[in-house]
């Protein structure tokens, strides 16, 4: 949430009473509040609007959103009202938030913190609340309920049933999530308060899972199957990982096909000849790549051929190198540059298809990237490619890690 | 990929050496080179002082100034900077690639370079450290932060098992790393970037 999103919003609920509303004051009161004095956002919307409805003598501005949404539907800037049952509890990271966990109703689950702040009774696990005036947030790429000291809870006498959405693992997106998954590999735990981190996987792919330690938290054990009700899928440089400490996990008496691939992330180091545009050999299931002089190393040569794109290249993680072959799609998706715009650079260049591979060369290599793909005689074969993005959460984590003895 | 810079792997291929990851002043620290056989092709590695030996590195930093030199056998020389200090980088004749793209960026920029370490000592004494290019490429500024994330865990991670095999053992007796003032100059590069 910015704070011209928030501007628009004060202003969007002022204009829709009728009143005319200065931006400009609206933007340097928050702007106030929030850089000068520190105040978390959506406190100061709640501040700033209560002042405007106060100027303007407006009555009910407040956010209040008397609809009741449902919470699969939600997004990120909104007040809303929602009603829900608390299916998981977490300890709280920090002292200014008082309760932390997810709520769920019949669509769907949404994370949600309770800002010390807000006063608010402590919520049980296990039963219904109907919260007035909350907002949503985002937070590691997923929608957040916020309950601030302007949300109204009620405590509500229901307990319909709650059967979550049992997804794939490749459908898992950021939020919460449920999965059956077996437990495929456990790994050294890279924190101290980390009880457990591994691999889960079923037929359709794997992620990475962390349980936290808490009280009563127990381990999973390898190689055997759970059910997993409201993990939290967290989301960072762009692939999604399990937090279990939350979620409820019921081992299982069946087994799974589990899809494995390899997962590698690390620098483009090289690329070799041959890479870029290449000619293929037309017989049909032949599909060889065809030197300069069209010539196949089976059929011989060729008159006709199929361009292809692809790279021959190796990805290097300071630790370990891997070759890795990227057919088209990925090579496209990667460098921005289409099959049919390739032919034709290599068509009215005088380096001809030279000048492709330079121009893939200079686009591609020495960044960081992260493939995925299945590992065949000493290569990986990749199926999808993404760049690397930068975030500021790996810096916060390294600074802490390199003042640790210091 | 030749016989250089790579070891043999088991099943008969050859494994190519890592690029390690490490910044300019403790590349400027080195000083232990040596290589695994007597044989000619063998790879030649450098012992870095935080205890990993590396017969390659990867550098991304900004390309301050380059020049040319030589007549018939031309060379360019080249500074990179990272928060740490300067690397010394060269690419001659051996390296077309890494030569025609040198040749095309225009300090200053981002640049992204694959390289073979060498320690050059002068006849009075003075030691240098210089990359030999195999390839350098413009980079942008992401990247760039990238390499910064990467070589500042990547050193954490060699202060962590400082000792703990036999080339850090060699290097803690070589070099009597100090992981302290590692850790610092991890922190301060760290310290350059926004949160």
């Amino acid at each position: 949430m910015n704070l011209t999103e928030v501007v628009e919003r004060i202003s969007h609920k002022i204009e829709s009473k009728g009143k005319s509303a200065d931006k400009k004051k609206i933007e340097a009161k928050l702007k106030r509040l929030v850089e000068e004095f520190g105040v978390h956002i959506t406190e100061a919307e709640r501040t700033v609007l209560n002042e405007m409805a106060k100027e303007y003598s407006i009555s009910s501005l407040g956010p209040r959103s008397a609809e009741l949404k449902e919470i699969g539907t939600l997004v990120p800037g909104e007040w809303v009202t929602v009603e829900g049952k608390v299916v998981s509890l977490s300890s709280p990271p920090t002292p200014a938030i008082a309760q932390a966990g997810i709520i769920a109703d019949t669509s769907g689950a949404i994370r949600f913190v309770v800002w010390a702040r807000a006063g608010a009774p402590p919520l049980d696990q296990g039963l219904w609340y109907h919260f007035d005036s909350a907002v949503v947030d985002e937070y590691k790429g997923a929608p957040k309920l916020n309950i601030h000291s302007g949300t109204t809870i009620t405590r509500m006498e229901q307990d319909a049933p709650l059967i979550p959405a049992v997804v794939k693992i490749a459908e898992l997106g950021p939020g919460v999530g449920s999965t059956r998954a077996k437990m495929i590999q456990e790994w050294e735990p890279a924190h101290p308060r980390m009880l457990q981190t591994g691999l889960l996987g079923d037929e359709s792919g794997t992620i990475k899972f962390t349980i936290w330690e808490e009280n009563g938290k127990e381990k999973l054990t390898l190689n055997t199957v759970y059910s997993i009700y409201y993990a939290q899928v967290d989301e960072f440089n762009g692939r999604l990982s399990l937090n279990l400490t939350g979620a409820i996990s019921v081992p299982e008496d069946i087994d799974l096909q589990v899809r494995s691939g390899e997962m590698i992330s690390g620098a483009m180091v090289h690329i070799a000849l041959g890479s870029g545009l290449v000619k293929r050999c037309p017989v049909n299931g032949c599909n060889r790549v065809l030197s300069r002089q069209n010539y196949c190393p089976v059929h011989e040569i060729q008159n006709t051929f199929r361009y292809d794109l692809r790279i021959k290249g190796v990805i290097d993680d300071g630790t370990k190198t891997h070759n890795v072959l990227i057919p088209r799609e990925p090579v496209e998706a990667l460098s921005g540059l289409i099959l049919d715009k390739a032919v034709e650079i290599a068509e009215n260049n005088p380096l001809g298809m030279d000048e492709v591979f330079f121009r893939i060369r200079d686009l591609l290599l020495g960044r960081y990237y992260t493939c995925r793909g299945s590992e065949m005689e000493d290569r990986i074969l990749v199926k999808e490619c993404s760049k690397r993005i930068y975030d500021p959460k790996d810096l916060a984590t390294l600074l802490n890690r390199a003042g640790e003895v210091v | 990929m030749n016989g250089q810079g790579s070891s043999p792997r088991q099943g008969g291929g050859f494994e190519r050496e890592p690029a390690r990851r490490v910044f300019a002043q403790e590349l400027r620290e080195s000083r232990l080179h040596f290589r695994e056989t007597m044989e000619e092709k063998s790879p030649g590695f450098i012992l870095l002082p935080t205890g990993v030996r590396a017969n390659r590195v990867f550098i991304v930093g900004t390309l301050t100034e380059k020049e040319r030199r030589g007549d018939q056998n031309l060379f360019y020389h080249a500074r990179i900077a990272d928060p740490t200090g300067t690397f010394f980088i060269m690419a001659g004749s051996y390296q077309p690639d890494a030569m025609q793209q040198i040749a095309r960026i225009e300090p200053p920029a981002f640049v992204a370079v694959v390289g073979k370490p060498n320690v050059y000592e002068s006849p009075s004494g003075a030691v240098l450290i210089s990359v030999r290019a195999e390839s350098i490429t413009s980079v942008d500024a992401e990247t760039r932060n990238l390499w910064i994330l990467d070589t500042a865990r990547s050193t954490l991670d060699r202060l962590d098992t400082l000792g703990k095999d036999e080339d850090s053992r060699k290097a803690l007796e070589h070099y009597h790393t100090d992981p302290s003032l590692y850790r610092t100059m991890v922190y301060n590069a760290l310290a350059q970037l926004k949160l």
